[in-house]
């Protein structure tokens, strides 16, 4: 896994606008970011999700979401320094890889 | 194309594939991981799958029974094979083409040979490897009772038919090498020894003892009837090279046993299972003691005799029965003619009395009293306990004579002489100035009397044959003690057979048995619970037993013989339990037995080692014979 210190505020600087060019946003009230979802139905939600959840136990840094038929909404944070880390931002960017191929 | 997968089951295909799965590894994951998950769609999906990507699995089972042999080496998937034409000809698609080519001209070879050698060896490589008929019979779609008949009698097997046992048979042999070269590769490997489909009964066919094992366990069994932890592990090895070695494969590749390996907990349960058997006998024994009389002479009812090894009839060396050396083996056996046919059985009782006339003279009076045995069967039971005179090694089996039918069990101090006698009643306690031996009187009786064991009914039967070699006797002129008491349960059971004359002479050694005759006590008692099985012929320290008779009246102390040292037996008869005659100082002493059960006490030394004395949980009471009595019986 990648580092888990709290991402210093050159560092945001530096990459959040990537991420959140593709879409993702800051939540209120903690430090994380947060996109929804939609595919074309559950299967490919699922599967996409499927992908994703292989990836986050490569990476072990795990995604909170949720799912709703062909929706889902991802949240990412790093629990260990109570806020965004770089290993937020990799997964961001495996997400948006993994939307992609399915969209 | 995807064909049976639903979209989400592509997806989540197509999600592992993008994780970095190879196909192939998917594919072998799906075998070996999850072989009890697999169904036959998977199996297609894969199919699906791999025909979706274009590639072609040759290796993958089209059977959904995963006989996927090729490159799988288990196969776990599920058994709809019988859909399909016989499963294992289904595999040759799956083979590689060299290896299909291969057997297939293995399988031609042996088409042309003679059916029946060929079956002959293909009978002995099940039995080799200790394969269940089953696993041929689910594999190859062949009718079990045509299969069976044509592998031991040769009836004819159509050409196609023979076709599919060959094949397997091939197949079957490959899997094995393999199984054994990769011996510790895990469970995988296993399968195909195991079970080559995933039987409707389970993933792997039932463990089976091989011969060579049983040998082995047998031979520990008599040894000892309840090994300790350690001990059933070195059998565990032992067994395991054994089997290994029949097979012709290295030890080191136990492994490769599948399910026929030998682990501690079949151990165990062979052991305890012996247990079981032999209180089962021993019940039975009992029961066939205490119900039907037996009309003639030789109350035993020849009791399973059979569950004890086909005795061999007096021979000593019999393992696993109750061995008494008779002297008269022939008139005991003659006795038991009656028996259903033991004559091993007869003996076995008569044993119980050896006698040697010669300086029992005490004891004579014993035998001819009597010995007489309890002999429940025949309704001769003397309303006391028959004791069996115990007679001395020396005394003369005449004086036995036919007391045999009767246990004689003497509680005596240590004297027990079971002198199958006609008259059940025993003399009352003997004492035996001369070397308290309990002569189980059935060595001399005729063969009728068995006497300790007659009374026991057939249990006694069942015991092997005492041997009791009246070539023990001379050697020991030491008379036995013949405390024996006369009181000999009746029927019920308790033959203790004070000693059977000195213990060692069972034994052999001779110096053993002069030291006893010194002890008042018998060297050797015999005690007979239970009647039934008189299976334990131990070597027995004297010890002091009270006995008791359930019908009769002896309490114990009644049964001691004033011989203060002598070993008294005990036997209860409720419960026939024994009890250890203790013979004295010399005589170790051995536990009590509290179940029914006949334990044949070899007065021995101090040293004797082979004092053995089932427990009384048992109600059979299994003789072993010491080695030393195995040899002198010899």
């Amino acid at each position: 896994a990648g580092k888990a210190h709290r991402l210093s505020t050159e560092e945001r600087e530096q990459l959040l606008p990537n991420v959140r060019a593709v879409g993702w946003n800051e939540v209120e009230g903690r430090d994380a970011i947060f996109k929804e979802f939609h595919f074309k139905d559950f299967n490919r939600a699922f599967g996409f999700m499927t992908r994703v959840a292989l990836q986050a136990e490569k990476l072990d840094h795990h995604p909170e979401w949720f799912n709703v038929y062909n929706k889902v909404h991802i949240t990412l944070s790093t629990h260990e320094c109570g806020g965004l880390s770089e290993r937020d931002i990799n997964l961001a960017s495996f997400i948006e890889q993994v939307a992609a191929s399915l969209s | 194309m995807v064909s049976k997968l639903s979209h989400l089951q592509v997806e989540l295909l197509g999600a592992l594939l993008e994780s970095g799965l190879t196909k192939e590894t998917l594919i072998k994951a799906l075998s070996e991981v999850e072989p009890y998950v697999l169904q036959s769609e998977s199996q297609r999906a894969i199919n699906a799958l791999q025909t979706e990507k274009g590639e072609p699995c040759p290796d993958i089972p089209n059977l959904p029974n995963g006989m996927g042999e090729s490159r799988l080496s288990e196969d776990e998937t599920s058994d709809d094979g019988e859909e399909f034409t016989p499963p294992i000809m289904k595999e040759l698609e799956n083979l590689s083409p060299e290896e299909a080519a291969h057997q297939k001209t293995v399988v031609d070879r042996l088409l042309q040979e003679d059916p029946w050698r060929v079956a002959k060896m293909v009978k002995s490589y099940l039995q080799q490897h200790n394969i269940p008929q089953r696993e041929v019979v689910d594999t190859t779609g062949l009718n079990q009772s045509h299969l069976s008949q044509h592998l031991n009698k040769g009836t004819p097997m159509k050409t196609q038919k023979r076709a599919a046992l060959y094949t397997w048979y091939v197949r079957k042999q490959r899997e094995v090498a393999q199984q054994f070269t990769h011996a510790g590769q895990g469970i995988l490997t296993e399968e195909p020894m195991g079970d080559d489909l995933p039987t409707k009964k389970g993933r792997r066919n039932r463990f089976k003892w091989g011969p060579a094992s049983q040998q082995i366990l047998f031979q520990a069994y008599e040894r000892q009837k309840n090994p300790s932890k350690e001990e059933r592990e070195a059998l565990v090895e032992e067994c395991n090279r054994a089997e290994c070695i029949q097979r012709g494969v290295s030890p080191s590749q136990a492994q490769g046993l599948g399910s026929n390996l030998v682990t501690e907990v079949r151990v165990y349960n062979w052991f305890a299972n012996r247990r079981k058997e032999e209180a089962f006998r021993h019940k039975l024994a009992m029961d066939t003691f205490s119900g039907p009389q037996p009309t003639s002479a030789p109350p035993l009812t020849p009791h399973n005799s059979s569950s004890l090894q086909p005795p061999s009839a007096l021979s000593p060396s019999k393992v696993h029965g109750v061995r008494y050396n008779q002297q008269p083996a022939s008139e005991a056996e003659s006795s038991s003619s009656n028996h259903h046919g033991n004559s091993s059985m007869v003996t076995t009782q008569t044993i119980l009395h050896q006698v040697s006339p010669p300086g029992l003279e005490p004891s004579q009076n014993l035998l001819s009293t009597d010995t007489k045995l309890v002999s429940a069967p025949g309704g001769t039971l003397p309303p006391v306990s028959t004791l069996t005179a115990l007679h001395s090694l020396e005394q003369n089996p005449h004086a036995l004579s036919q007391q045999t039918q009767n246990l004689i069990m003497a509680s005596l101090p240590g004297v027990m002489a079971i002198g199958a006698g006609e008259t059940s009643s025993l003399a009352p306690a003997f004492t035996n100035t001369g070397a308290s031996t309990l002569v189980i009187g059935l060595a001399s009786t005729q063969p009728q009397s068995v006497p300790v064991i007659n009374s026991m009914g057939s249990s006694l039967t069942t015991l092997q044959p005492v041997q009791f070699s009246q070539q023990l006797h001379p050697s020991y002129q030491q008379p036995l003690m013949q405390q024996v008491q006369s009181h000999i349960n009746q029927s019920p059971f308790m033959a203790t057979m004070a000693q059977i004359q000195n213990p060692h002479a069972l034994y052999g050694p001779k110096s053993e048995v002069a030291q006893y005759t010194h002890t008042g006590l018998l060297p050797q008692t015999m005690v007979i619970t239970d009647t039934a099985n008189l299976s334990a012929l131990t070597n027995l320290t004297p010890t002091k037993q009270a006995f008791t008779s359930d019908s009769e009246t002896h309490t114990e102390s009644g049964m001691h013989t004033p011989v203060s040292q002598a070993p008294t037996i005990h036997l209860q008869n409720q419960d026939t339990t024994i009890q250890h005659l203790q013979p004295g100082p010399r005589l170790t002493s051995s536990p009590a037995v509290s179940s029914s059960s006949l334990v044949l006490y070899q007065s021995s030394d101090s040293a004797n080692s082979h004092s053995q004395l089932l427990p009384s949980t048992h109600n059979v009471i299994e003789t072993f014979i010491s080695t030393q009595m195995a040899s002198s019986t010899q």
